[in-house]
């Protein structure tokens, strides 16, 4: 941490950290003062959605290696407009098919980035 | 004499730089979308930004990079007023106030005019703001090479204190997201001695938390997480939209409005920590208070449209000041641009502007055009934009999720990445849920270690006595401001008490 006159590497955190203490305890005596009414964190099954869609990205993040960009981002498309979206498929089918080929074409393509082949590379 | 020659062979050398066939093919990509992601709800131009800083070596040399990512900044301020004024949802945060008064006029069949006045009150607004960048920022990165760290400690601790003082919502969680973002800064080597800190011993972490992870797990794949609780509908008031051109009485109605406001966006825009979002709100509480008919206003009064509209454009522009003369980015988008000009190898400072003088007034000529584009963009070609509000969100959301990804990926080349930009989402999402704006902290991450290297070779220079930010003349004025900012609104806190407890 060093001395005032020669400030070391934890200099600052160290400060900051006492900060934060401060604040978090200003903070909770706020909230403890105030008038407690319950309001649930999630309205009724609010959170079935964003887990959804925390589960999709998920999912995505681990596929992307093994099933390669092109497959792995059309299904990642189809879950999450069929799955969390209920869109019909005759409108998930043609945007899937079109948003990946897009894609493909941006960042493999223009930008030259070597997206992941999966097994079909 | 010599010094405004100076400017206008400056300007001159600029528009040189800017009329290449390259840049002004992406100050066109970046006004387009710009309006695009302005439009589109759930969108802004932050995450946008960051969602352009990993292929920003792929668009070009450093000026062409930020001529597109400063054209998709204040191109959406201009398509942000158009979701307000059609659905009553701020298509940008910097709209919000324009839905108060755009929507009603809209519900009255005056699509049009508040359509056609906040066009044109951005393009008189923006160029103001342009003009103003041009004749203020040379002299006073010529006053800032006078700055030492004292200085500079001052001037990003009262950007960071205004930020959470202008921000809206509570003060107390604002300073909690900015010390936390501090923190986040201080991961990796220490930037003064090389020691390692906070790594868990992954050395991943060494380089610390990169920006573009962070910004795009906080502001793109965040926001998304936290949209999906809801069902965002767009429903458009109207579909015919004529009369875009104000009448003569809608001007003379509203010329004021943009002038004020175009000064009022001005001064907050180049506040360290002020922004387009404040000086919105701020235009809108002056224009009703200034106005002989302060009832009209939440029932479709034009100058209500007129004055904010006006001042996020000015704010936008006068907010490169403090980045282009300073080095200090003053708000989250602007904190984008900084990290885009170091990606690119150019540090941003009072030393911008004679060395790399390309950079500098490229960006300013390109800004005259750009507000050229946007008002035709913006005002004659308006009802095509409107089709792209019949684009469901719900099909958009997972093509930015998917863009942050291949984003993210690009990077490094690894899916490491993704994990870490989907852990600061989830993190962006659940401070949204207890009402934490991840903006002051995002800001706060990028002024870290500015901040942290200025107080510490302050410290080395004064042998420890803290009160060297307050004896130098320009620290010490910088400290008074502060205090006096902190005072006054502690005064007002107090007295908004007071009204509470006995109305």
């Amino acid at each position: 941490m060093g001395k005032a006159s020669r400030p070391g590497p934890g200099f600052l955190p160290f400060g900051l950290a006492l900060i934060l203490i401060a604040l978090s305890i200003a903070l909770l005596a706020k909230s403890w003062k105030a008038e407690k009414e319950s309001v649930p964190f999630w309205p009724e099954r609010g959170w079935v959605r964003p887990l959804l869609g925390v589960g999709i990205f998920l999912l995505y993040a681990v596929l992307l290696p093994s099933l390669g960009f092109i497959l792995t981002t059309f299904c990642f498309l189809i879950c999450w407009m069929w799955g969390i979206e209920r869109i019909r498929w005759a409108t998930i089918l043609p945007i899937s098919i079109g948003v990946t080929a897009v894609l493909y074409l941006i960042f493999s393509y223009f930008l030259e980035v070597p997206l992941p082949g999966g097994f079909l590379s | 004499m010599g010094e405004f020659l100076g400017m206008f062979q400056g300007l001159a050398t600029g528009f040189d730089i800017a009329f290449t066939l390259t840049n002004l093919t992406f100050a066109l990509l970046g006004a387009v979308l710009g309006t695009m992601v302005g439009i589109l709800p759930g969108l802004g131009p932050s995450a946008t930004i960051s969602l352009l800083l990993p292929l920003s070596f792929k668009i070009g040399s450093p000026v062409t990079s930020i001529i597109m990512m400063a054209g998709i900044f204040y191109g959406a301020m201009y398509g942000g007023s158009t979701t307000s004024i059609l659905v009553n949802i701020p298509g940008e945060a910097a709209s919000v106030v324009t839905c108060l008064d755009g929507y009603q006029m809209a519900k009255k069949g005056r699509a049009g005019p508040a359509l056609g006045i906040a066009a044109i009150g951005s393009f008189i607004a923006g160029t103001i703001g342009v003009l103003g960048l041009t004749f203020v920022a040379p002299p006073l990165a010529e006053f800032a090479l006078k700055f030492g760290p004292p200085e500079y400690f001052s001037l990003t601790l009262f950007g960071l204190l205004m930020a959470t003082l202008l921000g809206g919502g509570s003060i107390l969680k604002g300073l909690i997201m900015v010390v936390m973002g501090l923190l986040l800064g201080s991961v990796g080597l220490d930037p003064i001695s090389g020691a390692i800190r906070f790594t868990w011993g992954l050395h991943m972490l060494q380089e610390g938390i990169d920006f573009v992870t962070l910004a795009m797990g906080m502001f793109g794949v965040g926001e998304i997480f936290y949209n999906l609780e809801k069902v965002l509908k767009t429903e458009l008031v109207t579909r015919k939209i004529t009369h875009l051109w104000p009448t003569l009485k809608d001007w003379a109605d509203s010329k004021w409005a943009v002038i004020r406001g175009s000064f009022i966006g001005f001064f907050i825009g180049i506040l360290p920590g002020g922004g387009a979002v404040i000086s919105s709100l701020v235009s809108y509480a002056v224009e009703k208070k200034v106005s002989k008919t302060p009832e009209e206003f939440g029932k479709g009064a034009i100058q209500g449209v007129a004055g904010p509209e006006s001042a996020n454009n000015a704010a936008a522009s006068a907010s490169f000041i403090p980045l282009l003369t300073l080095g200090i980015p003053g708000n989250p988008a602007i904190a984008m641009i900084f990290a885009a000009l170091l990606i690119q190898g150019v540090q941003p400072g009072p030393f911008l502007i004679t060395e790399k003088p390309e950079i500098f007034w490229g960006v300013v000529a390109s800004m005259y055009i750009g507000n050229v584009m946007l008002l035709i963009l913006n005002l004659p070609m308006v009802g095509l934009w409107v089709q792209l509000l019949r684009v469901p969100y719900s099909i958009l959301a997972p093509i930015v999720v998917l863009f942050c990804c291949v984003g993210v990926y690009s990077i490094r080349n690894t899916v490491f990445d993704i994990y870490v930009m989907g852990i600061f989402g989830v993190i962006g999402y659940i401070l949204r849920k207890v009402n934490l704006e991840p903006g002051p902290m995002i800001l706060a991450f990028v002024l870290g270690p500015i901040l942290e290297r200025a107080i510490r070779q302050a410290l080395l220079i004064s042998a420890g006595s803290p009160l060297i930010f307050f004896t130098r003349p320009i620290s010490g004025a910088l400290m008074g401001l502060l205090i006096f900012f902190i005072v006054l609104q502690v005064l007002f806190s107090i007295r908004q008490k007071k009204k509470k407890m006995n109305p």
